[in-house]
C-alpha cells in the first residue's frame, strides 16, 4: 500500500465538471485503468482517492495533484500511461510521483485569465487593478451559520501581469491558496467586474500552478 | 465550443448538462457524413441520460458510418432563457451545432407530460411548430418511444412516429432518407414512401373526422398509406445491436449505472399497466449474452453498479443462472448488482442476499390495490397472505422501512376497498411488532404513496372514465381519515397530472392547439412540481373550446372509434373487451407462463412468444 500523487491538467468540457463529480469521474478512470486500488474494509468499500484544492467550476487547471492510495506492484509511469489511455477528452495525467509535500503546504496559486478584448482594454484592467479597493463575496461560517462576508481582494493579489494579446486581454495572477484564505480567480475577477461596474465574462480561466509559502513550487 | 455559449456557461445551473465531451460520446467529421441525426429527450439531462433506449439507439446509429447521431435535452429554464437572450439556437451536445441544420430531428417520447417540452424545442431550434409549417424535407422531425402509441396530441407537429422497437426501423428510416435527400425529393414524396414502412405512422396521411358529440367519426388513410399502422418488434434479442460503450456523464444522472434490458414484454397482465402489454410478446436475452455484454460495459465505463431492468424481473426465467454467471466477475471486480421490479410474490431472501446493493434502508412493494376484490379487478395476482409473508421476510432481513404503492380511483372501487388499502398498511405494521425477536428500539415506518388511476390506450381499461377530481378528493379524504396508525404515512400523487395525463393519453389531435396555448402562455417541464401549472392548462382548454373532461372522465362504449384504432400494438381489441369483462366480474386471467390468454402480440412476432413457448416445453 502507498499513496501516489497524479498531476492532472483538464480544459474543454471538463472544466465545467465540479469538485464532487470529478471524484466519480476519476473513481471510474482508475477502474477502467484497472490500477490496483486500496479500498476500505467494511460493508460497503470504497477507495481512497483525495483532491488537494478544489477548482471552482469553469476554471481549467495545468497542473493538479491528486491522491491515491494503491495495492500491489505497479509503476508510476505505468499507473500514468494506463489512466491516460481511458481519459475523457480534455483530462490529460500530466506526471504520476510521490507526494512530497503535505496538502496544507500549499499557499497561493498562480492563475490566467483571458478576456475578450471587446469587453475591456488591458490599460483599463491594470488601472483598476492599481486604483485598489477590490472586493468581492465569499460564501463563508457567519457565527455558525452559512453566510457571506467580504473579502478584500486588492490585500490578497501576491502580483500580477496583465497583456493585450491580439483581442484579448491575458492576466496572470498569484492569489492564496490557503487554508487561511483562498481566492480563486473568478472572484478575482468579480473584484475588477464591481468596479469596472460591468460583469466580464472570461473566455479562459485557469490555473497554471500551486505554489509553497516561499514560492517554490508545491510538488 | 462556439464563444457565446463560453459565456453564458459560467452563469447557468450544472453547465456540464450542456457542454457534451463525456467519455465514449461520439465525435464525427460531419463533412463526411450523409445524414446527421439530432436525438432529442425532452426532459432534462438528468432524465435524459438515464434512459436505456437513448443509448442504444445512440450507438446504433453511430455505428454506421454514413450518419452522425448527436444528444439534445431539454435546457433548463435558466439556460433557455439565457440561450433566448443570447440568441443561441438549440444546439446538439456533440458539435454544438445548431440543430435546425440537421437532417433528422428525434424526439423519444416517454410520457405524455413532455409535450410543451418537445415544442418548446422544437422552437428553441428555431423551426415552425407545425409540420405543415416546415415544407422543406429537412430536418425531418419524428417521434418514437412508448406514448407515440397514441401520438395524436402531438400529431400535428411532428413529421413521422415510429410505434414500437426502435432498433430495426431508425437503421431503415434513415437509409431511405438518405436516398430522397440525394434525389431531392419532396417532403410529401418522402413521407408516402417512408408510409410503406413497416412501423412508421405519418399522421399527415391519416384523415380524422368527428361526429356531433365530439368522438372520432372516422379515420382514414390516403396517398397509399396502410389502414393500420403495425408496431415494429425485434425477434431476437440475443441477435439484436446492443452498445459496446456507454456515455459515461460528468454529472451525476439519475441512474448512474450499467443498465441492462434482461427481457421485453410481461407475462403478469394487470390490466391499468400499459407497459405490460405495449411491449409484448415476451422475448427474453439469454444469461450468457446479458452477462458477457455487461462485463464489457462495466470495463469501458468504469461504472461500479450493473441493474438488471425488466418490468419483472422476478419473471426472468433464468434468474438464478444470470445471477451466479454475473456473480462471478462482479465480486472480484467490487461491482453491485441490482435488481430493481422484484415482484411481491416471489421475493426470495437468499437471492436477495446475494444482491449486496439492496440497500437497507428501504423496500418497495406495489400491491395497487387494498382489497383482494380490487386486485382480482385489476389483475394483480397478489395476495393478502403473499404480502405479509414478504413484508415478514424483510423484517426478519433487518428492513425496518417499507413502502407500499396504491392507486386510487379504479373501476368499481367501493368505499371499503379504499378503507382496506389503510387496514392492509396497518397489518404490515402489526407483522413487524408480532415479530419475537424484532430489532431493540428500532420502529417501523410503512409509507404509502397513492397516485390517482389513469387509463391507459391498449390497456382493458381504455373504455373507463377516470374519476372527476372532486371525486378523487373526496376519496383521498376518505382514505386519510380512515388511517389511524401512526406508523403508517400516507402521501398522494398531484391528482392535478394525473388528470392531464388521462387527458392526453386519450387525447385526438384536436388537442395540438391546447399544447401550443399552454406552450405559449409559460406551460413547461410539466412533470416537474415547480414548473406544473394547472390554471394555465385549464385555461388553455377553455381557450380552445375543448373539454378535458370528454377526454378523462367519460366512460366510452367498445363500438366508439378510439383516436387510435389505426395503430396496431399487437394486443386484439376482442382480448381487452374480454379482459374488461372480466374486470367487471372481478375474475382473473392467469399469467402467461400458466397460460396464454391470447392477446395476439404473438402474431407481430411471427407467431412466436417466449411465455407460451415456454410453457410447452413444461
Ligand atoms: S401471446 Fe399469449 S403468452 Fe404471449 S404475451 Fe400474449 S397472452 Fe401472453
Amino acid at each position: 500500500m502507498r499513496d501516489v500523487r497524479i498531476w492532472f491538467s483538464k480544459s474543454g468540457a471538463v472544466k465545467y465538471v465540479s469538485h464532487l463529480d470529478m471524484f466519480r469521474l476519476m473513481t471510474r478512470a482508475v477502474r477502467r485503468a484497472d490500477i490496483p486500488l486500496w479500498y476500505t474494509e467494511g460493508f460497503n468499500p470504497h477507495p481512497y482517492i483525495s483532491f488537494l484544492q478544489p477548482l471552482p467550476l469553469g476554471v481549467e487547471t495545468c497542473y493538479e495533484p491528486l491522491d491515491i492510495r494503491i495495492e500491489g506492484e505497479i509503476e508510476n509511469e505505468e499507473i500514468k500511461n494506463r489512466l491516460n489511455a481511458v481519459m475523457p477528452d480534455g483530462m490529460h495525467i500530466e506526471a504520476v510521483t510521490q507526494a512530497f509535500c503535505k496538502p496544507a503546504e500549499a499557499a497561493y496559486g498562480e492563475y490566467k485569465i483571458v478576456l475578450d478584448a471587446e469587453d475591456i482594454s488591458a490599460e483599463e484592467v491594470v488601472r483598476i487593478i492599481e486604483n485598489g479597493g477590490l472586493t468581492c463575496e465569499k460564501s463563508a461560517k457567519v457565527r455558525g451559520r452559512k453566510g457571506t462576508k467580504i473579502v478584500d481582494v486588492s490585500a490578497a493579489i501576491h502580483s500580477y501581469e496583465v497583456k493585450q494579446e491580439n483581442d484579448t486581454v491575458v492576466i496572470f495572477v498569484t492569489l492564496p491558496a490557503s487554508p487561511e484564505l483562498t481566492l480563486n480567480p473568478l472572484q478575482f475577477l468579480t473584484g475588477i467586474s464591481n468596479q469596472y461596474g460591468t460583469v466580464l465574462y472570461p473566455l479562459e480561466a485557469s490555473r497554471i500552478r500551486l505554489l509553497c509559502a516561499d514560492m517554490s513550487a508545491f510538488s | 465550443m462556439i464563444k457565446k455559449l463560453e459565456k453564458i456557461l459560467p452563469l447557468v445551473q450544472k453547465p456540464a448538462r450542456y457542454t457534451g465531451g463525456e467519455l465514449n460520446s461520439v465525435m464525427k467529421d460531419k463533412e463526411k457524413v450523409d445524414i446527421r441525426y439530432a436525438f432529442c429527450f425532452p426532459d432534462s439531462y438528468e432524465i435524459g441520460m438515464s434512459h436505456l433506449g437513448i443509448k442504444i439507439l445512440y450507438s446504433l446509429v453511430n455505428d454506421r458510418a454514413d450518419a452522425w447521431c448527436e444528444r439534445v435535452f431539454a435546457p433548463w429554464p435558466d439556460m433557455e432563457e439565457k440561450m433566448r437572450e443570447h440568441d443561441i439556437a438549440l444546439f446538439a451536445l456533440e458539435s454544438g451545432d445548431p440543430i435546425k441544420d440537421f437532417d433528422m430531428i428525434g424526439f423519444t417520447v416517454q410520457y405524455e407530460l413532455c409535450y410543451t417540452n418537445i415544442i418548446n424545442m422544437i422552437d428553441l431550434a428555431g423551426l415552425p411548430l407545425y409540420s405543415k409549417d416546415r415544407t422543406a424535407l429537412t430536418p425531418l422531425i419524428v417521434a418514437g418511444g412508448p406514448s407515440v402509441c397514441n401520438a395524436e396530441p402531438i400529431a400535428d407537429f411532428v413529421d413521422l412516429c415510429m410505434p414500437g422497437e426502435g432498433e430495426e426501423i431508425t437503421n431503415e428510416l434513415i437509409d431511405l432518407l438518405k436516398i430522397h435527400k440525394k434525389k431531392g425529393s419532396t417532403k410529401q414524396e418522402f413521407l408516402r414512401e417512408a408510409a410503406k414502412l413497416d412501423g412508421i405512422y405519418v399522421p399527415s396521411l391519416y384523415d380524422v373526422s368527428y361526429n356531433d358529440d365530439g368522438t372520432v367519426k372516422a379515420i382514414k388513410a390516403k396517398d397509399g398509406a396502410p389502414a393500420t399502422v403495425k408496431k415494429r418488434v425485434v425477434s431476437d434479442l440475443d441477435k439484436v445491436f446492443y452498445p459496446e460503450k456507454l456515455i459515461v456523464p460528468f454529472i451525476e444522472v439519475v441512474h448512474d449505472r450499467v443498465t441492462h434490458e434482461i427481457f421485453r414484454g410481461c407475462i403478469r397482465g394487470c390490466r391499468f399497466c400499459q407497459a405490460g402489454f405495449l411491449y409484448r410478446p415476451i422475448r427474453e436475452k439469454s444469461p450468457e449474452t446479458i452477462s458477457c455484454q455487461c462485463e464489457h460495459l462495466i470495463k469501458t465505463s468504469g461504472y461500479d453498479e450493473v441493474s438488471l431492468s425488466s418490468l419483472s424481473s422476478s419473471d426472468y426465467t433464468q434468474l438464478e443462472t444470470l445471477l451466479d454467471k454475473l456473480l462471478e466477475w462482479t465480486v472480484p471486480q467490487k461491482v453491485n448488482i441490482a435488481l430493481p421490479s422484484l415482484r411481491v410474490d416471489n421475493f426470495r431472501k437468499d437471492l436477495i442476499e446475494k444482491l449486496t446493493s439492496v440497500r437497507r434502508s428501504g423496500l418497495t412493494f406495489a400491491p395497487e390495490a387494498g382489497s383482494q376484490r380490487m386486485r382480482d379487478v385489476i389483475n394483480k395476482n397478489v395476495t393478502e397472505e403473499e404480502i405479509m409473508s414478504t413484508s415478514r421476510k424483510a423484517f426478519e432481513g433487518g428492513w425496518t422501512a417499507v413502502k407500499l404503492y396504491f392507486m386510487l380511483g379504479l373501476p368499481t372501487e367501493t368505499e371499503e376497498d379504499i378503507k382496506e388499502i389503510a387496514a392492509l398498511a396497518r397489518r404490515v405494521v402489526d407483522v413487524f411488532y408480532a415479530m419475537p425477536e424484532r430489532p431493540k428500539g428500532k420502529t417501523v415506518a410503512v409509507n404509502c404513496s397513492v397516485s390517482t388511476f389513469v387509463p391507459k390506450p391498449f390497456t382493458p381499461f381504455q373504455w373507463e372514465p377516470q374519476l372527476s377530481r372532486e371525486q378523487i378528493l373526496a376519496r383521498q379524504e376518505l382514505l386519510k381519515t380512515t388511517n389511524t396508525n401512526r406508523k403508517v404515512q400516507i402521501s398522494f400523487h398531484e391528482m392535478h397530472v394525473s388528470f392531464l395525463e388521462a387527458v392526453f393519453a386519450r387525447g385526438d389531435r384536436r388537442l395540438s392547439k391546447v399544447i401550443e396555448n399552454a406552450w405559449r402562455n409559460g406551460c413547461k417541464f410539466d412533470g416537474w412540481d415547480e414548473y406544473f401549472n394547472f390554471d394555465v392548462w385549464m385555461n388553455a382548454f377553455a381557450e380552445c373550446d375543448l373539454d378535458p373532461e370528454f377526454y378523462a372522465n367519460r366512460t366510452r362504449s367498445y363500438e366508439e372509434v378510439l383516436p387510435w384504432d389505426h395503430m396496431d400494438y399487437g394486443i386484439s381489441k376482442k382480448f381487452l373487451i374480454r379482459e374488461s369483462e372480466k374486470a367487471k366480474q372481478a375474475q382473473t386471467t392467469a399469467h402467461c407462463r400458466e397460460q396464454c390468454a391470447g392477446c395476439g402480440a404473438d402474431k407481430l412476432n411471427g407467431g412466436e412468444c417466449d411465455a407460451r413457448c415456454k410453457n410447452l416445453v413444461f
